[in-house]
């Protein structure tokens, strides 16, 4: 079986694989094979436009795949992206509407207050986890839920624009817009700070005695503890970090993209990110590489769903399916290198 | 008489690395036959191969009746019974129901057969080392093996534990089992073995029976030349060093009742005592690990090598660079700036590597590729390398071969002779008789015993060791 099997360890096994099935979802929702990939490549690709909505979701996505990426090495499972990121483009937008000072000073504020927001939230759940032994993953993923309630009962309330229709806060003074990175689009130089903080992570990780520490943590608990590392400080440290990074992302989508804060400015960025630390192997620049894939399937989808009348669900069985090929190619490394004795 | 085990030119090639090569083996009833080597010559694929674990990559295995393997580390779950461990996944039963009644009756036959004393309805946790192995046996000869391997089974147990096992394992020769101990204890084989098979890289180098050789022979066969002296003991000024009096920690069985020690710089302190007696509650006081009352004073800077290798000392997925950092990482030293010095990291390591004789690819290879002896070398060659003034060795030669462990157990003795304080807690009384200064016996978590180097008396520490005052 095995000789059969070898061929599904290797990365490009693994893209063929999911060629494949993505050709069946797209029969299975009744479009040939070829039309759906030319939708989703051209309504992705096709343009400046397009390009520049992929590249959106990219840098949408990245930010909280990194900070899952840290938590992940210090061998942490944060669900809570999504929450994380919320809380911090709700502390950025609440900011924003009521700043007054210069523009530069107060972007760099609103980045701040994402970064105090979402590390907050993290920070939660690592003193749950750190003080009470609380399982990390039940503590990330139900704080989700208290996020977006919380976010909701606010911007009905006391943070709503004096303007707004919805849930959502004020307009923000276009001098607290993130300049744009292509102009006629919406993509703004958050995707610079993106990329620029996968460099630092891939530096932090490989480097310094803090990303030695995380490593060690992850990868040997009881061999770091023995170390001198303070676990319970370490885990409570990490997942502040890794939900600051979310947060700081949900503060460019405010600032970069939809200038004000609404409830509904995450399609599940922060659970699609958990796909995209995952496939990048939880190596920054990889991640960077996988969010930009992903950040394809989110824009084409959609292009998709308009031209070649596969539906836009179906991009979430993709994805679905993406994460079930990795895990199993992990699998089938194991059982095909795990002989020795 | 016909062999009830027949390995025929087995070949068994890992990648970049071919374990056996080449070899014969017949299991004869009624025999034991020692299967003896180094770290790495391929003990270990052998027995795999013979249980039917591996698939040999060219040659044959003939069983006439089935082949039982006790594990060195046991494979027991401790929250169930004695009766419930050995028949696991066999359980009699009525219908849908386990037939309790019945498999209690079996387990009992069985043990009463073999002449081993059990308590059928025992949880596995709350029973001795010694005992647990007799429930690991058991299940074994459950299924009424025709061939047993068994696999270093006296690395945990005390003296007198020892002795009681080997006479249930003569006792089974003599009724026709073919017996197979894979082991490091040469003294075992003399003692007990019929005939010994010594391997080296792959090979079969010596087989013979054990009444026409000698300790020394089957050590030299395993070495392939002399075995390496452990370095000479030297004088060394004594200097306080460790002071531990009134120490109350941890709980339960392994609970430490005021326990006291000193142990000064140039001497070796060894611990003698069964597995399981607070040692490691004693080592983790003393690592800070854990909380305690009373006194632990100690002077100047300490190196650990852990009870666990694998699972307290290394990050098996990590480079022998990264692994010679872990423990020193937050020193002043391994840093410039905010980074890890990688140069200097790599440079001790590579002394290490001289020093240790650590047999590795290069220094960039996973830890989780070296044997386990080149493992162990690379721990304490990483405990020593700071010239520490208080070196903690916790079973420093545990599962390592002949010439590793005379290697790592001079470099104790050089630590010693250079005035270091050196605590060794070991479960191989011979490793403390050899190193120790001053042995302290140690049972249920207090001092019972201590001896100076001049008045060891290896029949009192192995009585004191199983509790008899």
């Amino acid at each position: 079986m095995n000789r059969y099997l070898r061929p599904l360890a290797g990365p490009l096994g693994a893209i063929l694989l999911i060629v494949v099935l993505m050709s069946l979802a797209m029969i299975v929702a009744g479009t040939s094979p070829v039309d759906g990939f030319t939708a989703l490549f051209v309504g992705a690709l096709g343009g400046r436009n397009q390009l520049g909505e992929t590249l959106v979701a990219t840098t949408a996505l990245l930010f909280p795949a990194l900070g899952i990426c840290l938590a992940f090495r210090a061998g942490l499972f944060n669900i809570g992206a999504e929450g994380q990121l919320l809380i911090g483009a709700l502390c950025a937008g609440a900011l924003g509407a009521v700043l007054t000072v210069p523009g530069p000073l107060g972007i760099l504020f609103m980045l701040v207050a994402g970064a105090i927001g979402g590390g907050a939230w993290g920070a939660i759940a690592g003193w749950m986890k750190a003080r009470f032994g609380a399982n990390e993953i039940i503590a990330t993923l139900m704080l989700n839920f208290v996020a977006s309630a919380f976010a909701l009962e606010l911007v009905s309330g006391p943070l709503k624009g004096p303007l707004a229709a919805g849930a959502e806060t004020a307009w923000l003074d276009p001098k607290y817009w993130l300049p744009a990175l292509l102009p006629g689009t919406r993509l703004s130089i958050a995707l610079l700070f993106a990329v620029a903080l996968a460099l630092l992570l891939q530096w932090v990780f490989a480097r310094t005695v803090f990303g030695y520490d995380l490593r060690a943590s992850g990868e040997a608990p009881e061999a770091a503890r023995r170390s001198g590392i303070n676990l319970g400080r370490l885990t409570w440290l990490a997942l502040t970090l890794s939900g600051a990074i979310a947060g700081v992302g949900g503060a460019t989508i405010v600032s970069g993209e939809l200038h004000r804060f609404n409830t509904q400015l995450s399609p599940g960025y922060g659970f699609t990110a958990i796909a995209v630390a995952l496939v990048g192997d939880l190596q920054p620049l990889w991640i960077c590489l996988a969010a930009f894939g992903f950040g394809i399937l989110e824009s084409g989808g959609l292009a998709m769903q308009a031209s070649a009348q596969v539906p836009k669900d179906a991009i979430h069985v993709i994805e679905g399916l993406i994460i079930f090929v990795l895990a199993a190619r992990r699998y089938v490394a194991t059982r095909v290198e795990g002989t020795l004795p | 008489m016909d062999a009830v085990l027949t390995l025929r030119d087995i070949r068994k090639a890992f990648p970049g690395v071919v374990a056996v090569d080449g070899v014969d083996l017949d299991l004869y009833p009624g025999e034991i036959h020692a299967l003896v080597g180094e770290n790495g010559a391929g003990k270990s694929t052998l027995s795999a191969i013979a249980f039917g674990e591996l698939k040999p990559d060219e040659g044959s295995v003939t069983a006439h009746g089935t082949v039982g393997l006790v594990h060195q580390h046991f494979e027991l779950i401790g929250r169930l019974r004695v009766w419930q461990n050995v028949l696991l996944g066999r359980e009699p039963h009525r219908g849908w129901r386990i037939d309790e009644a019945s498999a209690r009756a079996r387990v009992v036959a069985i043990a009463e057969r073999n002449g081993l004393e059990i308590d059928p309805n025992a949880f596995v946790e709350t029973l001795p080392i010694g005992v647990q192995q007799r429930v690991e046996l058991l299940r074994e000869l459950d299924r009424d093996p025709a061939v047993l391997l068994l696999d270093e089974p006296t690395a945990a147990l005390a003296p007198a534990e020892i002795e009681s096992f080997f006479a249930t394992v003569v006792q089974l020769a003599a009724r026709g089992t073919a017996i197979m101990i894979v082991t490091h204890k040469l003294q075992e084989v003399i003692a007990y073995a019929t005939r010994v098979t010594v391997m080296r890289h792959g090979k079969v180098v010596e087989r013979t029976l054990t009444s026409a050789t000698s300790i020394p022979a089957i050590a030299r066969a395993m070495v392939g030349g002399e075995v390496p002296a452990v370095a000479a003991r030297e004088h060394a000024d004594l200097t306080p060093c460790l002071h531990v009096k009134d120490l109350c920690a941890g709980s339960g069985a392994t609970q430490l009742n005021d326990f006291f020690l000193d142990v000064r710089g140039g001497e070796i302190v060894g611990i003698a005592g069964v597995e399981g007696n607070g040692q490691s509650t004693l080592a983790d006081a003393l690592a800070g690990l854990i909380d305690y009352t009373g006194i632990i004073e100690r002077r100047g800077t300490m190196g650990v090598i852990p009870q666990d290798r694998q699972r307290e000392a290394l990050v098996m997925d990590w480079s022998l660079v990264e692994n010679t950092l872990l423990g020193r990482q937050h020193r002043k030293a391994a840093c410039r700036g905010f980074q890890l010095d990688r140069v200097r990291a790599r440079a001790e390591t590579e002394s290490i590597r001289e020093r240790f004789d650590v047999r590795a690819a290069n220094l960039d290879v996973a830890v989780r590729t070296l044997s386990g002896g080149n493992q162990q070398k690379l721990v304490v060659g990483r405990a020593l390398i700071d010239t520490p003034e208080f070196v903690l060795a916790y079973n420093p030669t545990r599962g390592v071969d002949v010439g590793a462990a005379a290697l790592v157990q001079s470099r104790l003795m050089e630590a010693r002779n250079r005035g270091a304080a050196v605590l060794l807690i070991s479960f191989e009384l011979d490793e403390i008789l050899t190193l120790a200064d001053h042995v302290i016996v140690m049972y249920r978590g207090a001092v019972l015993g201590s001896f100076g180097r001049d008045a060891f008396d290896r029949a009192e520490i192995g009585r004191l060791m199983a509790g008899s005052a």
